[in-house]
């Protein structure tokens, strides 16, 4: 009887997993759609035109988040070896990135400086919580790395969660008009920045604008995350107490 | 399908390998850096003694790239599950994320930029 049972929930599982899964498939290719009818603008980004409705559906129908990740974790299990994909167009362009040495460490240190300190800053001036202000600092680093940083500085990690994903949407939806207001032209400028203000769903957007600035965005979310977890709990234990 | 499916499903089993690998070595070090970037490492490294990208996946890895995005839906649905924390210092969050997600952006783009000028004729192209 109990052995039914059991295998009656497993099957449960793996056919919501397989909804969930099939729903994301559906909205991202809807948003696609989206995106290239409106010629693909970075403004019709994506991650917001397919999770937005996917929200709405939950709220809807009172699902609570957890079971549709039932699908989405398989999803963002994916997420390591798309990633991990990374190395063939940083190979490709392996020489252009070497030559950048100089740039990207410059870039580098300004950038996740400023990236750190500007949030810190806004949040404490408009009044934000002390957790809260301690959340906000690491939210241009990718998930993992935030959410470390978040625990061992005295955020709330999952409010950090949200944060990253927030800022990962406004640096990919504004930044191209932003970089063409600067004069940033240079793709491997664009991409670099790209990837220190906005991390992986940046470096998701910077591809869909060429290879280069791709590579450049993704070897920027990677040094950004190793930079500011090395640094950030230090300096922040130092100047903070 | 002109590839035929089992190369390209290797293709895809070096890249799970490789991020396993990299996460396992990072759980193992305790390092403070996501698994998934030594994953990358590991596998720069292995086609850089190779000296070619395997056109299987170099297909499969620009396919996943090209479809980014999608991976990053969950983590955008997640966001739902924090709307009451949001809500507690709602402007400050949100005046805060975009005032710092711009101004990291022009910072490091434009240290890029300058920097790249200046040096310029060492590194070559530009």
């Amino acid at each position: 009887m109990s052995d039914i049972g059991i295998k009656l929930i497993y099957w449960d599982r793996v056919f919501e997993a397989g909804f969930w899964i099939l729903l994301t498939l559906f909205f991202y290719y809807l948003a696609l759609r989206i995106q290239r009818a409106l010629g693909g603008t970075p403004l019709a980004n994506p991650v917001l035109l397919a999770s937005a409705p996917i929200i709405a559906l939950l709220s809807a129908a009172d699902i609570w988040v957890g079971d549709y990740m039932g699908g989405g974790q398989a999803l963002i299990w994916l997420l390591g070896p798309a990633t991990v994909g990374l190395a063939v167009p940083l190979y490709r362009n392996f020489a252009r990135v070497r030559s950048a040495l100089v740039p990207m460490a410059v870039s580098l240190v300004v950038g996740s400086a400023v990236a750190v300190l500007s949030a810190v800053l806004i949040g404490d001036a408009m009044g934000a919580s002390m957790e809260t202000v301690r959340s906000l600092a690491p939210k241009s680093v990718t998930t993992p790395i935030a959410m470390g940083i978040a625990e061992e500085i005295g955020g709330y990690a999952s409010l950090t969660a949200a944060f990253v994903i927030i800022t990962g949407v406004i640096g990919a939806v504004f930044g191209a008009a932003f970089f063409n207001m600067l004069r940033i032209r240079d793709p491997r400028a664009r991409g670099f920045a790209m990837g220190i203000a906005a991390h992986g769903i940046g470096t998701a957007r910077a591809f869909q604008e060429g290879e280069v600035t791709g590579t450049f965005s993704g070897v920027a979310m990677a040094l950004n995350g190793i930079v500011t977890a090395l640094l950030l709990p230090a300096l922040w234990l130092l100047f903070a107490s | 399908m002109s590839r035929p499916p089992l190369r390209l499903l290797c293709a895809f089993a070096v890249l799970v390998a490789c991020d396993l690998a990299g996460k396992l070595f990072a759980y193992a070090l305790k390092l403070p850096v996501p698994g998934t970037v030594i994953g990358i490492l590991i596998l720069l490294a292995g086609l850089i003694a190779l000296r070619r990208v395997p056109a299987d996946l170099k297909h499969v890895s620009d396919f996943l790239l090209a479809h980014l995005n999608f991976f990053y839906i969950p983590a955008g649905v997640g966001v739902m599950a924090y709307a009451a924390l949001l809500a507690d210092d709602l402007w400050p969050i949100l005046v805060a994320l975009f005032a710092s997600t711009f101004l990291a952006m022009l910072a490091a783009g434009l240290a890029f930029q300058w920097t790249s000028r200046l040096t310029r004729g060492k590194d070559g192209d530009a």
